[in-house]
């Protein structure tokens, strides 16, 4: 079987803006104006920033994804899981190396992207719909199960800003819920709303898995890891530390850390 | 932290649940419809050369998006005002009446024999939209921040969704036309026909305008602060609330290069009747194209930092 998704020594790094380039360095109003002038005239024709110093968020990143696949990221924090996510969502583009996706991607990053405060909840489900790549076909056809997941549907004409947080974050998951993409992107988005909401998110999760989907999905829970994910990846500073059966993975990443204690 | 447990029971976060996954797992091996894999990958991901052309196909299959993020623009404009789409009259309107009192009255500025408020509501109209179509498209990638850095989609849209968008306040505030030229007794000609062609190339300019400086904008603030001075020069230096035979016979060239003249004078010229002047309308398309293109490429350059610099 050949993958869906491909990722070949994949490379980010952002330049560092250092305390010499900032304007902390500067004491007279003078130095002050010409140094402000002179980078400023830098930044036009440079790179933006001029600087040496470089952070490599993501080094030599390799690795596949099977179809139906569910793949979990993990790492500590500034380990370059959100970089590895946006990187495949094209929303940032890497410095060097490629990553093949062979089916249609849908990312959730955040969940009610472009949700607009003044429009109503039926009015935000078509824009939300829309924004995720969603054709208005699929958003009537799906209409009803949306508000039905959200359970909001006696508030559907009501503004989401009146909405109270939790209606407002079940709305939001709801549509997310029923982007019929072959790769799911998730990070992090699964615990909203209360138990009994976060329940049914976790069990529309697992049907979304058995339906075949290829899964990404980056958390900080490691039960949901080991609940969801067949097989895990292991970053830290931007390297791949440990690719494999998720259990042995979340053992490992435990071992080097004491993590534990995020759980 | 939230953790979710699969069943209510289990949500002690130990190693237990680690041993129970075991299971899950093993029964998720077995079934799962196949997904049949394509020869060629649907996308590659690599850093994109300066040149790249746009994707006018990924473009078209989200134009669905386009309609929706202008009707949005459109719905929420005017929510929680009571006068509602009226708004969109009364600005020029307004600007009308000032403008018909101070100048044509006091001032006592010629009006190429037009009735006065007609060729104010004219101008105002036109340059009501232009500015503001130009100044949204030039903050809607700023005012979106969440639609560059948590997803993709084709950000092109975001501006063009935004100047559009004002076109239907164009509209609205247009009809005002049909009762005043009957007020004020103007025959209709033909050449009001041109007035269709007119606001493709003005929506153009403005088009090239936002997506331009909406690019600038998110790396350059600056944009934000400079463009609302830019505008009013260039109204000013528009004939937009006088006429441009006023202008020394000397300067017309300096003034025919500014692209809103030769529109505005070819509107007011289709809408009242008067001679088209050919050339500088000539030039306004030229120019309109040559920004569009640009704009395009300054876009496409700088797309692929957007969601790093915003």
């Amino acid at each position: 079987m050949r993958p869906i998704i491909k990722v070949v020594d994949l490379c980010k790094q952002y330049p560092l803006v250092t305390r010499t380039q900032s304007a902390l360095r500067y004491d007279t109003l003078r130095e002050s104006m010409v140094n402000g002038v002179r980078t400023s005239f830098k930044r036009l024709i440079g790179n933006g920033y001029g600087a040496k110093e470089r952070l490599w968020a993501l080094k030599d990143v390799s690795f596949e994804v099977m179809p139906g696949e569910v793949l979990g990221v993990i790492g500590p924090n500034g380990a370059g899981k959100s970089t590895l996510l946006q990187i495949l969502s094209r929303i940032i583009e890497p410095s060097s190396g490629y990553a093949e996706l062979y089916g249609r991607v849908g990312s959730l990053l955040e969940i009610g992207t472009g949700f607009h405060p003044d429009l109503s909840g039926r009015e935000n489900v078509y824009l939300n719909g829309a924004i995720l790549g969603m054709s208005r076909k699929e958003i009537n056809s799906r209409f009803d199960e949306i508000v039905a997941f959200a359970e909001v549907e006696r508030f559907l004409e009501t503004a989401v800003k009146r909405y109270s947080s939790g209606m407002y974050v079940r709305l939001a998951f709801a549509v997310a819920a029923h982007l019929n993409p072959d790769i799911l992107i998730v990070d992090e988005v699964l615990a909203v709303g209360d138990s009994d909401f976060q329940k049914k998110c976790f069990d529309k999760m697992e049907e979304v898995i058995k339906g075949g989907r290829t899964i990404l999905l980056v958390t900080h829970s490691m039960p949901l890891i080991a609940q969801l994910c067949e097989n895990a990846i292991l970053l830290k500073g931007g390297q791949v530390q440990k690719v494999g059966p998720a259990e042995d993975v979340v053992n490992h990443y435990y071992s080097i850390s004491d993590a534990s204690v995020a759980l | 932290m939230t953790v979710i447990s699969p069943q209510s029971s289990e949500s002690s976060p130990d190693a237990s649940v680690l041993q129970e996954s075991l299971t899950v797992i093993e029964t998720k091996r077995v079934r799962k419809p196949s997904f049949n894999v394509p020869i060629t990958p649907l996308v590659t991901i690599k850093a994109s050369r300066p040149w790249s052309p746009l994707d006018l196909r990924f473009l078209w299959s989200h134009r669905e998006l386009l309609y929706f993020l202008i009707w949005r623009d459109v719905k929420v404009r005017y929510k929680q005002t009571l006068l509602g789409a009226t708004w969109a009259i009364i600005q020029p309107l307004i600007m009308m009446i000032i403008f018909t009192f101070f100048l044509s009255k006091v001032a006592r500025l010629p009006t190429e024999g037009v009735p006065s408020p007609l060729f104010y509501y004219a101008g105002f109209a036109l340059w009501t939209f232009f500015s503001n179509a130009v100044l949204s498209g030039a903050n809607s990638l700023i005012g979106n921040t969440n639609l560059i850095t948590k997803i993709y989609v084709p950000r092109l849209i975001i501006p063009s969704a935004a100047v559009l968008a004002g076109l239907i306040d164009f509209a609205i505030a247009s009809l005002l036309f049909v009762p005043m030229i009957f007020y004020f007794d103007l025959g209709l000609t033909w050449s009001i026909l041109f007035l269709l062609p007119l606001s493709i190339i003005l929506t153009t300019l403005a088009l090239g305008a936002g997506i331009l400086f909406s690019a600038l904008n998110t790396k350059y603030r600056d944009v934000r602060y400079a463009l609302p001075f830019l505008l009013q020069v260039w109204m000013f230096m528009s004939p937009i609330m006088y006429p441009s035979s006023i202008v020394p016979r000397q300067w017309r060239w300096v003034f025919s290069l500014n692209p809103l003249t030769g529109i505005i004078e070819s509107y007011r010229s289709s809408l009242f009747g008067l001679p088209l002047h050919h050339l500088s309308l000539a030039y306004s398309i030229l120019f309109t194209a040559v920004l569009l293109s640009v704009a395009a490429y300054t876009f496409r350059r700088m797309e692929k930092s957007f969601a790093e610099v915003i």
